[in-house]
C-alpha cells in the first residue's frame, strides 16, 4: 500500500531503520529498472540507486514531506544518474563512447536476431545521446511523464525538455532507419 | 525513408531562457509543410486528425516513432535485463551502510534515577510504536520522546512522549486514542523500564476500516490532529 510511504518515512527520519528498509525493498526495483534504462549497464544502475538510497537516508530528517517519498526518492536517483552520466562523458571524443547497452541487452538466447541488432544500434545510439537528452527521453519514453514533471525533476524549463526529447527521438529514429 | 525532405528550420516555442534553441534547431518540415515535432507531439498524443491519418509523409514519421517505441519495449521487457539487477541483494548492501551509520540520537534514562542506563530514542521509540499497533489497526508515525522536566542536559527522570497515529475510521476515537496511550506507557514501564511522566497521542489521520487500503488521505479535509488522549495539562 502506498500510501504507507509517509508513515515508514517519518518513522525512518527518526531514525528507524526497519521502516527505512520496508521502503528500499518497496522502491528498489523501480529505481533499478529507471537507472539501467539511463544509464544503459546493470552494475552502474546498481551503484547509482544504492548511493541514492544512502544519502537519502542521511537527508531523511530534513524530509518534511513536501512531496511523496516515491517522487523525491526518484529525483534524487535521476539526479544521480545524470552525475554519473555527465562524469563518464569524454568531452568532444564521440569516438571513445565505449559500447555499453548491448551485452545487456542480448544475453536472451531465444531473442531474435533482428530485434537483438535493433537492440544494439539502440543501445549504441543511446550513448551517444548527451546525458540531459538521454535521461528527459526516458522520463517521457518509458516513465511517460509530463514535461513539466521532467522539467522539474532535470532543473531545466518544460520547453527545454521538450526540446531534448525531440532531438533524442531524431537521433534514436535516425539511427534505427539506418540499421533497418 | 521518407523523412529526407531535410530544410534545417527554426522551431516555434523556444522562449528566453529556454535553453531549448539548438535543439529545436534540428527541427525538420515535412515534404507536406508539417514540422516534424509537432507531428510526433500529435501522434503521441492520440489526436484525431484527418491529415495525419491521409498524409504519406506524416503518417512514416509516425510510424517511426512507433518502430523506436516498439524497440524500447522489446529491450526493456525481453531483452533478459531483469534478472540481473538483484533488488534484494541491493537492499541488503544498503541497509549495511545504514545499519553501521547509527544517528547520535537523543540518549534516555532507563531505571531509577540512581542509575546509569541509557537507551537510545530510535530505539525506544521503535518499542513504544509497535506497542501503539497491537491496537487493532492502529499505525504509528512520528514518537518522539523528551525529558519531561526541561533544563539540564541528558538528565535523569520521567520522561514525556509524543506519539502520532493514523487510526481505522470507527466510533469513539477517544477510546481508542486512549487505549494507544494505556498500551504505551504500559510498554515503556514493564517493557522498557523507561519512567513515563505523560504520554501524548495525536491522531493525525484516520483510514477506512481494513480491506479499503486506498484511503490513507483525510477524506474531507477534516483535522483530525484536534482529536487525541493527552494526560494532564498541556504545557
Amino acid at each position: 500500500m502506498p500510501g504507507d510511504d509517509g508513515l515508514l518515512a517519518v518513522r525512518a527520519a527518526e531514525g528507524d531503520e526497519d521502516a527505512f528498509e520496508a521502503l528500499v525493498r518497496r522502491h528498489a526495483p523501480g529505481l533499478l529498472r529507471l537507472a539501467a534504462s539511463m544509464l544503459g549497464s546493470p552494475g552502474e544502475a546498481e551503484d547509482a540507486v544504492q548511493d541514492a538510497f544512502v544519502s537519502a537516508w542521511r537527508r531523511l530528517p530534513e524530509f518534511r514531506g513536501q512531496s511523496a517519498f516515491a517522487t523525491w526518492m526518484h529525483r534524487i536517483v535521476v539526479n544521480r544518474c545524470l552525475n554519473m552520466l555527465r562524469s563518464r562523458r569524454p568531452v568532444a571524443d564521440l569516438d571513445s563512447v565505449p559500447e555499453p547497452a548491448a551485452p545487456d541487452h542480448a544475453v536472451s538466447p531465444a531473442r531474435a536476431a533482428e530485434s537483438h541488432a535493433a537492440a544494439v544500434a539502440l543501445g549504441r545510439s543511446l550513448s551517444e545521446l548527451s546525458p540531459e537528452q538521454r535521461v528527459c527521453w526516458v522520463l517521457r519514453e518509458l516513465e511517460g511523464q509530463s514535461y513539466e514533471t521532467i522539467a522539474e525533476t532535470v532543473g531545466i524549463s518544460p520547453e527545454a525538455a521538450r526540446g531534448r526529447v525531440f532531438r533524442a527521438r531524431r537521433c534514436l529514429t535516425e539511427a534505427m532507419t539506418a540499421w533497418r | 525513408m521518407a523523412m529526407n525532405s531535410g530544410a534545417e528550420l527554426p522551431g516555434a516555442g523556444t522562449g528566453p531562457g529556454s535553453g531549448g534553441a539548438d535543439e529545436h534547431a534540428e527541427d525538420e518540415r515535412l515534404a507536406c509543410g508539417r514540422l516534424l515535432s509537432e507531428v510526433w507531439e500529435a501522434g503521441e498524443g492520440g489526436a484525431d486528425d484527418p491529415h495525419l491519418r491521409a498524409c504519406p509523409h506524416c503518417s512514416a514519421a509516425v510510424r517511426q516513432l512507433d518502430l523506436l517505441g516498439a524497440a524500447v519495449r522489446g529491450a526493456a521487457d525481453g531483452g533478459g535485463r531483469e534478472p540481473q539487477l538483484d533488488a534484494g541483494a541491493l537492499t541488503e548492501r544498503v541497509m549495511d551502510v545504514v545499519r553501521l551509520e547509527l544517528r547520535p540520537g537523543r540518549p534516555l534514562p532507563l531505571g531509577e534515577r540512581e542509575e546509569d542506563l541509557w537507551v537510545r530514542e530510535a530505539m525506544a521509540a521503535k518499542a513504544l510504536r509497535a506497542a501503539a499497533e497491537t491496537v487493532p489497526g492502529v499505525r504509528a508515525g512520528s514518537c518522539r520522546i523528551r525529558p519531561a522536566e526541561s533544563g539540564g542536559s541528558p538528565s535523569r527522570g520521567p520522561v514525556r512522549v509524543r506519539l502520532e497515529v493514523v487510526v481505522p475510521l470507527t466510533p469513539g476515537l477517544r477510546d481508542l486514542a486512549e487505549e494507544v496511550r494505556r498500551r504505551v506507557r504500559g510498554a515503556a514501564d514493564d517493557a522498557l523500564g523507561l519512567p513515563v511522566d505523560h504520554v501524548d497521542v495525536h491522531i493525525t489521520d484516520v483510514a477506512e476500516p481494513a480491506g479499503a487500503d486506498p484511503a490513507w488521505t483525510d477524506p474531507a479535509g477534516t483535522d483530525p490532529g484536534t482529536v487525541g488522549a493527552d494526560e494532564g495539562n498541556q504545557p
